[in-house]
């Protein structure tokens, strides 16, 4: 079956048709060309395919294209502003947290979901949030450091 | 995936009706993160897919001494592993809630939708066959309200008749109840529990439940009954920690085999009975 679905994805409205067995993922890479969300397991596993979604993050793999419907969403498309980067994002590159750079999209959507929500987490508590991430590349530690530089410098506000 | 309908309902009636007429051909879901992956892996193939969280009013964490806990159908294991009254009276269930899958799945799975599965290792089961937690059930031809214990009959097998669904599930609040919730898994973050247990003491005695060891979770009354009738000392610790390996079955699995679960479950006993005395 096909349905219309209306959201908005990194601030600009859209109005699709998707079928009822689609996967908001495969929306948001076959439909929109936003491809910097990843498919890794497609099974909520790996977190490559997280994106934020009503200021939440999920697995976008785990969500029915019509359950979009009338929600905000960002991908990691939505966080540079043009050629500017987010300082999380240059934290990444600063500490070289990312190899291949698979799973890194998802590992900011997560970081950022997590650090809007709670500007000051601690070493455990980025370890738990960022726990459904995947990443077979950097051994982690580099991620968090990354993070912890963020939340270091105060980026984040409440 | 195979293609499917998806409904939306916004309305209780509307959605027990619809699973009313499509009955086995129809699946609900709420948080999703278990029914997508088994459309995925077609171990489901149903021609409707009945989404719930269009249905305001059930999904609210309500708390108050004389109703106790109410876990609304939507709730989900992030907002009961954040919310206040679980953490306060509840901690052993916030402490399920928040050791399920990783992030990304709390902010979407939801308690309600753990136990509908049915799935022997589901978390968030024993804290709440420890409290006796009642389901309500919904249909057109009414309101029931079904045990835990009642509810689950066997692996993916739960008491409902047709057109009926889950709106809720009731914790009784069980004042000065000191419990402890471990989950034993491969690794600590995001996977399937290989045991998974909550001991309870209260002011009417000990309760320990066990999850992943037979094909339901299960309570331990003989284990529970030993406790209940003499004072806590060490020997009587080491005789329940073996009395519970006698009242579970588990099996060999991809996870561990069944000695393993079953000195684990001596050892969740000994360990909690030791931290709660
Ligand atoms: S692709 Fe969604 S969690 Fe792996
Ligand atoms: S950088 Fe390669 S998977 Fe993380």
């Amino acid at each position: 079956m096909e349905y219309c679905v209306k959201f908005c994805v990194n601030d600009e409205p859209v109005e699709l048709t998707v079928s009822g067995s689609q996967t908001l993922l495969h929306v948001l890479r076959e439909q929109l060309g936003l491809t910097g969300t990843k498919e890794g397991c497609g099974a909520g596993e790996c977190g490559a395919c997280t994106v934020i979604m009503d200021g939440q993050a999920v697995n976008a793999c785990l969500i029915l294209a019509p359950e979009a419907n009338g929600k905000v969403i960002s991908t990691v498309e939505g966080l540079a502003r043009g050629e500017e980067l987010t300082p999380l994002q240059e934290s990444f590159i600063d500490h070289s947290a990312l190899q291949c750079g698979f799973c890194t999209p998802g590992m900011l959507m997560s970081a950022e979901a997590m650090l809007r929500e709670n500007p000051t987490p601690t070493r455990e508590e980025i370890n738990r949030n960022m726990s459904g991430n995947l990443c077979r590349c950097t051994g982690y530690k580099k991620i968090v450091e990354a993070i912890e530089d963020v939340v270091a410098k105060g980026v984040y506000q409440k | 995936m195979r293609d499917f309908v998806y409904l939306a309902p916004e309305t209780l009636e509307e959605a027990a009706a619809l699973k009313l007429e499509h009955d086995d051909k129809a699946i609900f879901m709420a948080g999703a993160t278990d029914v997508i992956i088994r459309l995925r892996d077609h171990l489901i193939a149903p021609d409707y897919v009945i989404d719930l969280k269009n249905i305001p009013d059930i999904g609210s964490i309500t708390f108050s001494e004389t109703a106790g806990l109410r876990i609304g159908a939507l709730a989900t294991m992030t907002q009961i592993a954040t919310n206040e009254h679980v953490l306060r009276h509840y901690p052993y269930l916030a402490e399920a809630a928040a050791y399920v899958g990783g992030r990304q799945i709390r902010n979407r799975a939801t308690c309600v939708g753990n136990i509908v599965n049915a799935s022997p290792l589901a978390d968030t089961a024993t804290p709440l066959y420890c409290h006796d937690a009642v389901l309500e059930l919904y249909s057109l031809s009414g309101c029931r309200e079904v045990p835990i214990q009642e509810f689950i009959l066997f692996v993916r097998k739960v008491a409902l008749n047709p057109g009926e669904l889950v709106t809720g599930i009731r914790v009784p609040y069980l004042p000065g109840a000191m419990g402890i919730f471990r989950k034993i898994a491969r690794r600590n973050e995001v996977d399937l529990s290989t045991v998974c247990g909550t001991v309870l003491k209260t002011d009417n005695g000990w309760r320990i439940a066990m999850g992943s060891v037979a094909p339901t979770p299960l309570r331990l009354p003989k284990t529970e009954a030993l406790l209940n009738a003499q004072p806590l000392n060490d020997a009587l610790i080491t005789e329940a920690a073996a009395l519970a390996a006698t009242e579970v079955n588990p099996i060999d699995d991809v996870r561990a085999d069944r000695q393993y679960r079953l000195d684990i479950v001596s050892y969740l006993v000994r360990d909690a009975l030791t931290k709660l005395r």
